[in-house]
């Protein structure tokens, strides 16, 4: 590999070739070993279907050899996307759709004599505010023989959304500790008892699991296993996957901008605020919305034409925004959970494989709205270490500060009395001036609450 | 042509498990079709009875 072209860390297991980045682009290398493949996919109609119903990233081939690996057949340039998330930052309803796409692209596949290598959710990534599959390098021609990724999905899609389903319960978690799929016992031990009068769920999960445990060694005859059997397989994960219902556990934040709107006419001016500064800002397109609860905010940005990735710890909320955006409200916001104050480290193979959520939380604008109590009091970091988590975020922000007599900072202090001394704000600013300067601030009307528009120095 | 075997090992019980989900499914799938049927069968019937009673009550109207 030449040194101006540089492997992406997380791309190594496939020995079909790998992603890599050279002077700023993104491509795909397509080793010898597997371009007969690739030419089988390309040639049977199935890869133009499936970009065409905007279910597969589209690709440029590129003649020249990039990378000058005597390995490499040819060069594709996948269509970039603008931010990368992982399963573990996805709410129930996000998981439930990658999971729909990759079965639904097994099956298609089965018409052109082609079959889904593998079927991992990090095969999955989201553009206007539906899941689309990047693994261009998955479709190879069909053998005889069961699905070779039924195992790696009942462990990575089907596992987490049946312990979210039956315990009625947003868990995305599941995937941070599991993140190469849950084993098959672990989650048949962790469901209850009645999961097993599903016919669906007995076959796939408790069945299989068993059966996981009594290894045999010996090849299984395949014969007589065609595309009807696979057919069925399809058939029976897909009824499972869509019979599976959202969590309705009801959070603490699920009604708050409900409970906010009694608040008199503190939201709305916050919102004028919003509206007002967002307009006089030039140049920004992308905007990271920090605990955006149900996106009232990200709604601003995008009525200005903006792109949002919405962030928010409460996974009810996430989903009902990734549900709204998937009714073509706002299409071009990507929702995550994700905890602040445990933001989704560096995972993986040298902690590489799966970049951290700092690291990937890059726009022109970042908004903090009722969020720095939280952190501050509730999470207990420090002004400095908030400062320093926005700082590379954006070189503009909109933080909201919310005073110690404010209402909900208050309810807040008085479980925590040792923190009422630091959290003031003057101590704020004094942190947060040292690395940003003070565009414009203004009282938010309704409140004691005060709204500032930093700008990075 | 290569194939690459990632995920599944040929003998491991998941591949096993699939055989064996795969030929049960085809029994409950056929008995779901034949359910299927008969529903349709006395749906159909039911929605021509109502008809013809529809036109009965018109033609005595």
């Amino acid at each position: 590999m030449s040194q101006a072209s540089q492997k992406h860390p997380g791309s190594f297991r496939d020995p079909a070739g790998f992603i890599f980045q050279k002077n700023g682009i993104l491509y795909r290398q397509v080793n010898k070993s597997f371009e007969a493949s690739f030419d089988a996919f390309e040639k049977s109609g199935a890869c133009q279907k499936f970009i065409d119903k905007n279910w597969l990233i589209p690709h440029q081939r590129i003649a020249e050899n990039l990378t000058g690996d005597s390995e490499a057949a040819l060069f594709l340039q996948p269509e970039r996307l603008p931010f990368i998330s992982y399963p573990y930052e996805w709410s129930f309803d996000m998981l439930r759709d990658a999971a729909l796409l990759t079965i639904q692209l097994a099956e298609n596949c089965l018409e052109y004599n082609l079959q889904l290598k593998d079927a991992t959710p990090y095969n999955i990534q989201w553009k206007n505010g539906k899941p689309l599959f990047i693994d261009s390098l998955s479709f190879e021609p069909l053998r005889p023989g069961p699905w070779i990724a039924y195992r790696q999905f009942c462990e990575s899609f089907l596992a987490p959304l049946l312990l979210m389903h039956n315990n009625k319960q947003h868990l995305p978690e599941l995937l941070k500790a599991w993140p190469d799929g849950m084993p098959l016992a672990t989650v048949a031990s962790m469901l209850p008892w009645r999961s097993r009068f599903s016919i669906h769920t007995y076959l796939h999960i408790h069945m299989q699991a068993k059966m996981s445990k009594k290894t045999t060694g010996k090849n299984p005859s395949t014969e007589g296993f065609g595309k009807d059997k696979l057919k069925r397989i399809f058939l029976s994960l897909k009824t499972l996957v869509q019979s599976l219902k959202t969590p309705d556990s009801k959070t603490e934040w699920a009604d708050y901008y409900e409970e906010a709107g009694q608040r008199g006419e503190y939201l709305l001016a916050k919102q004028a605020l919003v509206k007002q500064w967002i307009r006089e800002m030039s140049e920004i397109k992308q905007v990271l919305d920090l605990g955006a609860n149900e996106g009232a905010f990200t709604e601003i940005a995008v009525a200005n034409n903006l792109d949002v990735i919405a962030a928010d710890i409460d996974p009810e909320c996430i989903n009902r925004l990734y549900l709204q955006g998937k009714k073509q409200q706002h299409p071009q916001v990507t929702p995550l959970v994700q905890d602040l104050s445990w933001p989704s480290p560096g995972m993986g193979v040298n902690n590489q494989e799966r970049s951290s959520f700092l690291s990937r939380a890059r726009g022109d604008l970042a908004m903090a709205l009722a969020l720095i109590h939280h952190l501050a009091i509730h999470k207990k970091m420090p002004f400095d270490s908030i400062r320093d988590m926005f700082l590379p975020m954006a070189p503009q922000l909109i933080i909201e500060f919310v005073p110690a007599e404010d209402e909900k900072a208050a309810l807040l202090l008085n479980r925590l009395e040792g923190l009422k001394p630091a959290y003031t704000q003057e101590r704020f600013e004094h942190s947060f001036l040292q690395s940003y300067e003070i565009h414009k601030k203004a009282n938010i009307a309704g409140s004691s609450r005060i709204l500032y528009w930093l700008s990075r120095k | 042509m290569n194939i690459f075997m990632l995920y599944l090992d040929p003998g491991s019980g998941s591949y096993l498990a699939q055989i064996v989900a795969a030929a049960a499914l085809g029994i409950v799938f056929f008995f779901r079709t034949i359910k299927l049927y008969i529903l349709t069968f006395f749906s159909f019937i039911k929605r021509g009875f109502k008809k013809e009673k529809k036109e009965e009550t018109k033609t005595s109207e």
